[in-house]
């Protein structure tokens, strides 16, 4: 009786996780689309990788931590998902980074509707 | 089938045709993308969403052997990330 | 009431019809770069397609072959040739 218990409240757990990342990789994808320019798609890349990836891998491992039916195998499965969402928390911050500086320094893509440019300024460029 | 188990296989059903629909949103900017950035982060969010899917799938599937897929992809995805800023940036740097 | 087998069949059947778009576009285009994204596309779909196939050993050499190492090789010969395509006659 007390495993069962055990077993449903990391289930509901993992549920309520799982559903939390299943609605910011929706609003990520459609930002994706509706944002104007590369600059502020970073921000639809961050929402799709920690909202859409991260939490619903710590979801699914404590999913599999609670079902019984997977066998004894289902604590490699749960361990494999913990490794998964710590590589996706690190490599997702980093290569939003790579990429951002690589396209401001090589100019790749235009900015449109600009305000301010402050790094610009900064390096005694012109700005916007 | 216990009520555990069938609870748990129709909630993950449910979840995987959102996932599928934000895929081919996705999709969208990807072969939409007016420059070469905004294609490379349509497929980075496209390959770390596709590695918790994955995950997903291998509890639906009952077959826990199916869980290094998902760290190898989000590995070399990053590894595409890295390679196209570093000739992005070479170019104006000089190697 | 849609089983499981049919969900499957009907993610390898969407799949695998994205993956056309993906080569053909590839071909056609004279951007290098981009050429070497949407055939990312393609490798990452057919990983999909494996993965659903259950092989999970196959997803494990695919994904390095084709997504890490032929990028590289490509990108690594784009930087030495030109990165647009001339026309050809």
């Amino acid at each position: 009786m007390d495993t069962e218990l055990i077993n449903w409240t990391l289930v509901v757990v993992g549920q309520i996780l799982v559903a939390v990342g299943v609605f910011c990789d929706f609003v990520a994808a459609l930002l994706m689309i509706r944002f104007p320019n590369f600059y502020v798609r970073l921000h639809a890349l961050t929402i799709g990788s920690i909202g859409g990836a991260v939490v619903p891998a710590i979801g699914a491992a404590l999913i599999a931590a609670g079902s019984p039916f997977l066998g004894m195998y289902r604590w490699f499965l749960a361990g494999g998902a913990l490794v998964t969402a710590l590589f996706i928390f690190i490599l997702g911050g980093a290569g939003a980074h790579a990429i951002a500086r690589a396209t401001y320094r090589a100019k790749a893509a235009e900015y449109r509707p600009c305000y301010v440019d402050q790094l610009a300024e900064d390096r005694g460029e012109v700005g916007c | 089938m216990s009520f555990l188990e069938s609870w748990i296989t129709n909630f993950l059903t449910i979840t995987m045709f959102f996932y599928i629909a934000s895929f081919l949103l996705y999709l969208v900017r990807l072969f939409k993308g007016p420059t070469i950035p905004d294609m490379i982060l349509a497929i980075d969010a496209l390959g770390y969403d596709l590695a918790a899917f994955l995950i997903i799938l291998s509890i639906l599937f009952k077959n826990p052997v199916l869980i290094p897929c998902a760290i190898v992809l989000t590995l070399w995805i990053y590894a595409l990330d890295i390679y196209v800023a570093k000739y992005l940036e070479a170019k104006e740097m000089g190697e | 009431m849609l089983g499981l087998a049919d969900l499957v069949f009907i993610m390898l059947g969407i799949s695998a019809l994205l993956s056309v778009p993906a080569t053909v576009l590839a071909v056609l285009s004279r951007d290098l770069l981009k050429a070497v994204i949407l055939s990312a596309l393609q490798s990452t779909m057919y990983t999909l397609m494996f993965f659903l196939l259950m092989a999970p050993d196959i997803v494990l050499v695919y994904v390095a072959v084709s997504i890490g190492f032929m990028s590289l090789l490509i990108i690594l010969l784009i930087k030495k040739v030109g990165r647009y395509e001339g026309r050809l006659g």
